[in-house]
C-alpha cells in the first residue's frame, strides 16, 4: 500500500525509485559474478522501460550483457548463470540478451524490437571501452538506418492497434499495448529520437510535453494494476476498475473510464497523425496519389497531403454551416481534418454552438451527409473534433460510456460508431451471407434515415433511469425536431430506434418455425421497406457488439428470420381488409383496401387521395404527380376497369419513365387507387415543366380509353438488351396457397421499357383481375408481384397455365 | 461421471440455462452448430429464387455431471429444450473416464 499511495502523489518518481532499488540489486549479483570475470571485455546495459528508468512493479529487467567478442561470452556461460540466477533469487523477472557492438549495430528485421529497444539504452557497470564501441556505432546505425527503424516501427504499431480492433474504446482496455496507451506514447519519442540521432551523437529520449498530463494519468494506472494483479497484467478488468476507482476516491468506475477514454484519445490522435506522416514519407508512390487527390479541393476546403484544410479558417464564426459542409466533403471523399482544421474548430466551437442550439432545417444537409459513402468516417472525424455533440448535444450522454456487459466490448459511443462502419464496409462484401446484406443496403432509398437511426439507436444508455429503448426514442425525438427532420424521415427512423432490438429477440427467444414468430415480425414492420431497414440495423447493431459477435451461423440465422418475414409480408398483402376507418367519409373509401395501405400511407397521404377520388367523380379520373427523393410519384384514382393498371404503365413507359415501384388497391365499391413511382433517366421532366402536365392529361386520357397506349409505345426508341451473359433467366411463379383469396404470380425478368404494360396487358387479356401489385426492380432485374382473381375468385389450374405459357412466351420475347 | 451433448434449438437455448441453474449446473460448454435430424431443412422462395435450407442452426450444450445428478439433469434440460414439434433436438450421454481442474490439480467429480 505504501508504494501505491506514492504511485498516487508522485507516479514518476515512484517508478525512478523502483529503477534505483533494482539497479543496487543488479550492479550487487554483477560485482558478486561477472566484474572480475569479465573484467576488461564486458558491460551491462540497462534496454527498454528499465533503461528509460521506468520500471513499474512487475515490469520485467530488461539487461544487455554487451561483450567485446562472442568468444569472451562464450567462457563466462556460468558466471552469467550466477549473476542472472541470483536476480531471479532476488524476486525480479529478468530477460536478458547477450550481445557484441556489432551486433547491436546492424538491422536485425526478424527482431527489430532489439534495434528499438537500444534507443532506450543506460550503461550500468562494466568495461567502458566495451560500451565506448557501442556508443561510437549506434549513432551511426540509427542515422543511416533511420529510414528502415522508422518503417518497421510503424509496420509493428499498425500491427499492434489491428489487434485491438484499431480502437482504444475497449470497455477492458489494455492500457500498454492498445492504441491510445503507454506503448504509443513511447511510440512517439522513438520516432522523434530516431528523426533527430545525427551519425555523432544519439538524439535523447524526447518525451512529448504536451502530453505529459496524460503520461502520468497511464503511468499511475499502470502502477496501479501491477499493485492489483500482483504482476504485470496491463488490463484495465471490470475487477480493476472498481479497485483503482476506490483507491482514487471517485464515486464510481466509470468516472475512471472517462478520465482514461479522454487521455486515451488525445495519445491515439497524437501516435496516428505521426504514423500517418512517416507512411507518407516513405511513399513515393502516395505521394503522387496525394497529388492527385488534391485536385478535389473546393472553395471551402483544400485537400493535401491526405488532410482537409479549411481555406478561410475565420469563416467559421461567421458562417457556422459550414461546418455541415465540411461533414458532407468529408464523407463523400473520404479524408481525415489536419490538426489545423481540428484546432480552429474547437477554438471556434462557443460561437457555432450557438447557432446550431436553436431549431433549424438542418436535416437536408445531415441527411444528404449520412449517406455519402463515407459517412462513417464524417461521423468519426465528427465526434473527435466536438462537431457531433454541437450538432446533436444528445450524444454527450454516451461519449465514453461504459455499461458493463459480458458481450459488449466497445463504449457506447464507439459501439454506435462500429455499427455505421459496419454497414459501409458490407459494400465490399464479396461472400454470401454478407453479400445478401449488401443487395439489402443496396435497395435502401433514404441511406441517411437508416444511419441516422444507428446514431440514436443506444443514445438512452446514458438515461439509467428508463429503458434505453425508451430514452433513445425520447432523445432522437428531440433532436429530430430540432433539425426539422420532415415527418416521413422521423416515423422511420423512430421506428427503427423503437424496434431496433426485436429481430435479435425473434432469433434468440422465439421459434423460427412457428408462423406466429413471422406473423409478429410482420406486424411490426408493416412493409417490406421497413423490414429491410430493421434487418440492416439488426445486422449492424450485432456485428459491433465484439467482432466476433456477427459469425456466419448468425448472419444466417437473422437472413432466414428476414426471409421468412418478407414472404409472410408480400404474402399477407391481400388478406386483411380495412373494415372500419374512424369517420363515415373515410369508411366510404377506405373499405375493402389492404391493411397495407393503412401501414404505407400517412394522414396526409390518405386526405390527398380523399380529394383525389372526390376530383375523380367529376371527369371519372384524377391523377396527381409529385417529385419526392429524386423519383417522381404518380397517384392516380378511378373506377375498375379492364387494362386500367396496364394503361398507366405503358403510358409512363411511353414517356420514357422507369417504372421503380408500383401498386393497387382497389376499395368494396370498385374505386382503385394505383400508385407508380417512377425515375426519369434523361430529366425530360426536369428540363421540361410542362411536360409533368402533359404526361398527367395522357394518363387520364388513357385510364379512359381516349389514347391508344399501344400507339403511344410505338413510337418508343428500342432499347439494345444487355450482352447475353448479363442477361437474366426469365421466370414465372404461380402460387395459389400464398394468399386466401388471389393467386399470387411472381415474375422475375430482364427489366425493359414497356415489361410492365406488356405483362399487366397478358394478364388481363386473359379475363383475370390484378388486386394488388407489389413491383421492384434491382439493377436491370425487374421482380413483380401480383395477385390476381378472375370473377373475384382465385384462378383455377387451367387458367393459371394458360396464364403461365402466355407470360412465359411474353418473356422469352 | 457423464458428458450430456445436447442439440437444441437455439431459442432454447436461455430456458435451458436457466433450467440448469435452478438445480445448481452453471458450468457448460456452447458452440454455434448447424445441422438437421429428420426435421431435414426447408426451402424459401425470394425473389423468384428458391433457397434451399438443409442445414439449420443449432446450438450444441456440452456439461460432464456426476453420475447421481444425470437423471435430475436430463429431465431439467429436455424439458426446458421441448416444444413438441420437429427440429426440438437430440440428447447424447456418454462415460467419461477422468476430468482434471488445471488449475489446481482437482481429479475426479471435485473437478466439476
Amino acid at each position: 500500500m505504501m508504494i501505491a499511495e506514492k504511485q498516487l502523489s508522485d507516479p514518476l518518481r515512484a517508478l525512478e525509485e523502483r529503477t534505483a532499488a533494482v539497479d543496487a540489486l543488479v550492479l550487487k549479483s554483477w560485482a558478486q559474478h561477472l566484474s572480475k570475470a569479465a573484467s576488461g571485455g564486458a558491460a551491462l546495459l540497462a534496454v527498454g522501460g528499465y533503461g528509460r528508468r521506468q520500471l513499474f512493479p512487475y515490469s520485467d529487467v530488461d539487461l544487455l550483457l554487451l561483450f567485446a567478442s562472442d568468444r569472451a561470452a562464450g567462457g563466462l556461460k556460468d558466471a552469467i548463470s550466477g549473476f542472472l540466477q541470483q536476480l531471479w533469487d532476488a524476486g525480479l523477472r529478468v530477460s536478458h540478451s547477450v550481445r557484441t557492438p556489432a551486433e547491436c549495430s546492424e538491422l536485425h528485421d526478424s527482431n527489430i524490437e532489439l534495434n528499438i529497444s537500444l534507443l532506450d539504452q543506460r550503461y550500468l557497470t562494466g568495461d567502458a571501452g566495451v560500451y565506448g564501441s557501442l556508443v561510437q556505432r549506434l549513432p551511426r546505425f540509427v542515422h543511416g538506418q533511420r529510414d528502415s527503424l522508422t518503417r518497421h516501427l510503424s509496420r509493428m504499431t499498425r500491427e499492434r492497434h489491428a489487434r485491438f480492433n484499431d480502437t482504444f474504446y475497449h470497455l477492458e482496455p489494455d492500457v500498454k499495448e492498445a492504441p491510445g496507451g503507454l506503448r504509443d506514447l513511447q511510440l512517439l519519442a522513438w520516432l522523434t529520437q530516431i528523426a533527430t540521432t545525427q551519425p555523432t551523437a544519439l538524439a535523447p529520449p524526447a518525451p512529448i510535453t504536451e502530453l505529459n498530463e496524460s503520461r502520468a494519468f497511464l503511468f499511475k494506472l499502470r502502477g496501479y494494476l501491477h499493485h492489483h494483479a500482483k504482476r504485470d497484467s496491463n488490463v484495465l478488468s471490470f475487477d480493476a476498475q472498481e479497485w483503482v476507482a476506490e483507491q482514487l476516491s471517485l464515486a464510481e468506475p466509470a468516472e475512471l473510464m472517462r478520465a482514461y477514454f479522454r487521455n486515451a484519445r488525445v495519445i491515439d490522435r497524437s501516435a496516428l497523425r505521426v504514423l500517418e506522416t512517416e507512411e507518407a514519407r516513405a511513399s513515393s508512390l502516395f505521394a503522387q496519389f496525394r497529388d492527385r487527390r488534391s485536385r478535389i479541393s473546393n472553395t471551402d476546403f483544400t485537400v493535401s497531403r491526405e488532410r482537409v484544410y479549411l481555406r478561410a479558417p475565420q469563416q467559421i464564426e461567421a458562417e457556422p454551416e459550414v461546418l455541415l459542409r465540411l461533414l458532407q466533403f468529408v464523407a463523400r471523399h473520404g479524408f481525415r481534418l489536419s490538426l489545423e482544421a481540428e484546432e480552429r474548430i474547437a477554438a471556434q466551437t462557443p460561437a457555432a454552438r450557438k447557432y446550431f442550439t436553436p431549431s433549424r432545417p438542418l436535416w437536408p444537409a445531415i441527411g444528404e451527409a449520412l449517406s455519402l459513402p463515407y459517412a462513417a468516417l464524417a461521423l468519426r472525424v465528427a465526434h473527435e473534433t466536438g462537431v457531433l455533440t454541437l450538432l446533436f448535444p444528445e450524444m454527450e450522454d454516451i461519449d465514453c460510456l461504459v455499461i458493463r456487459d459480458f458481450y459488449h466490448r466497445y463504449t457506447v459511443d464507439e459501439h454506435t460508431l462500429v455499427a455505421i462502419q459496419t454497414l459501409a464496409q458490407l459494400r465490399a462484401a464479396k461472400d454470401s451471407p454478407g453479400t445478401s446484406y449488401a443487395g439489402l443496403l443496396s435497395e435502401i432509398e433514404q441511406l441517411g434515415v437508416l444511419v441516422f437511426a444507428l446514431l440514436f439507436h443506444d443514445v438512452g444508455k446514458g438515461s439509467p433511469e428508463e429503458g434505453h429503448v425508451e430514452a433513445s426514442l425520447r432523445i432522437a425525438d428531440r433532436a429530430m425536431e430540432r433539425i426539422q427532420m420532415p415527418l416521413a424521415e422521423r416515423t422511420t427512423a423512430a421506428f427503427l430506434i423503437r424496434c431496433h432490438l426485436e429481430m435479435s429477440t425473434a432469433m434468440s427467444s422465439r421459434d423460427p418455425d412457428d408462423p406466429a414468430t413471422t406473423q409478429y415480425l410482420a406486424h411490426k414492420v408493416g412493409t417490406v421497406e421497413n423490414l429491410k431497414y430493421l434487418t440492416l440495423v439488426t445486422y449492424a447493431d450485432i456485428s459491433a457488439v465484439n467482432p466476433t459477435a456477427m459469425t456466419s451461423w448468425r448472419a444466417e440465422q437473422l437472413w432466414q428470420l428476414y426471409l421468412r418475414t418478407y414472404n409472410e409480408l408480400t404474402r399477407e398483402l391481400d388478406a386483411e381488409r380495412i373494415q372500419h376507418a374512424g369517420s363515415p367519409e373515410r369508411d366510404a373509401f377506405l373499405e375493402g383496401f389492404p391493411i397495407r395501405y393503412l401501414r404505407t400511407h400517412s394522414d396526409g397521404d390518405i386526405a390527398r387521395h380523399m380529394q383525389l377520388e372526390m376530383d375523380s367523380r367529376a371527369r371519372g379520373v384524377a391523377a396527381d404527380i409529385a417529385r419526392s427523393n429524386g423519383s417522381y410519384r404518380l397517384t392516380l384514382v378511378t373506377a375498375d376497369r379492364p387494362f386500367l393498371f396496364a394503361s398507366i404503365a405503358g403510358t409512363l413507359s411511353s414517356f420514357g419513365m422507369n417504372i421503380l415501384k408500383a401498386e393497387a388497391f382497389a376499395n368494396r365499391r370498385g374505386t382503385v387507387l394505383d400508385t407508380f413511382s417512377f425515375s426519369d433517366p434523361v430529366r425530360t421532366l426536369e428540363l421540361n415543366p410542362s411536360e409533368v402536365d402533359r404526361l398527367k392529361s395522357t394518363v387520364e386520357r388513357a385510364v379512359l380509353g381516349r389514347v391508344d397506349v399501344k400507339q403511344l409505345l410505338r413510337s418508343r426508341p428500342k432499347v439494345t438488351p444487355p450482352s447475353r451473359k448479363a442477361r437474366i433467366q426469365p421466370s414465372v411463379y404461380m402460387d395459389n396457397h400464398a394468399s386466401r383469396s388471389a393467386t399470387l404470380i411472381q415474375v422475375v425478368t430482364e427489366d425493359r421499357p414497356g415489361l410492365l404494360y406488356d405483362i399487366a396487358s397478358t394478364i388481363s387479356s386473359r379475363g383475370a383481375s390484378i388486386d394488388v401489385v407489389l413491383i421492384d426492380t434491382e439493377a436491370h432485374k425487374a421482380i413483380d408481384v401480383f395477385y390476381v382473381t378472375a370473377g373475384g375468385e382465385k384462378l383455377t389450374v387451367d387458367k393459371q397455365r394458360e396464364l403461365e405459357q402466355a407470360l412465359s412466351g411474353l418473356l422469352r420475347g | 461421471m457423464k458428458k450430456i451433448e445436447a442439440i437444441i434449438q437455439p431459442f432454447k437455448l436461455e430456458p435451458v440455462k436457466e433450467a440448469l441453474k435452478t438445480i445448481g449446473i452453471d458450468g457448460m460448454t456452447i458452440t454455434e452448430v448447424r445441422g438437421h435430424g429428420r426435421q431435414k431443412g426447408h426451402k424459401e422462395v425470394y425473389r423468384g429464387q428458391e433457397y434451399n435450407v438443409d442445414l439449420l442452426p443449432k446450438m450444441k450444450l456440452e456439461l460432464v455431471v456426476a453420475d447421481a445428478r444425470l437423471d435430475e439433469v436430463l429431465r431439467a434440460l429436455t424439458s426446458a429444450a421441448r416444444t413438441g414439434k420437429i427440429g426440438d433436438g437430440k440428447v447424447f450421454v456418454y462415460d467419461v473416464a477422468e476430468a482434471i481442474r488445471i488449475r489446481n490439480d482437482d481429479r475426479g467429480e471435485a473437478a466439476l
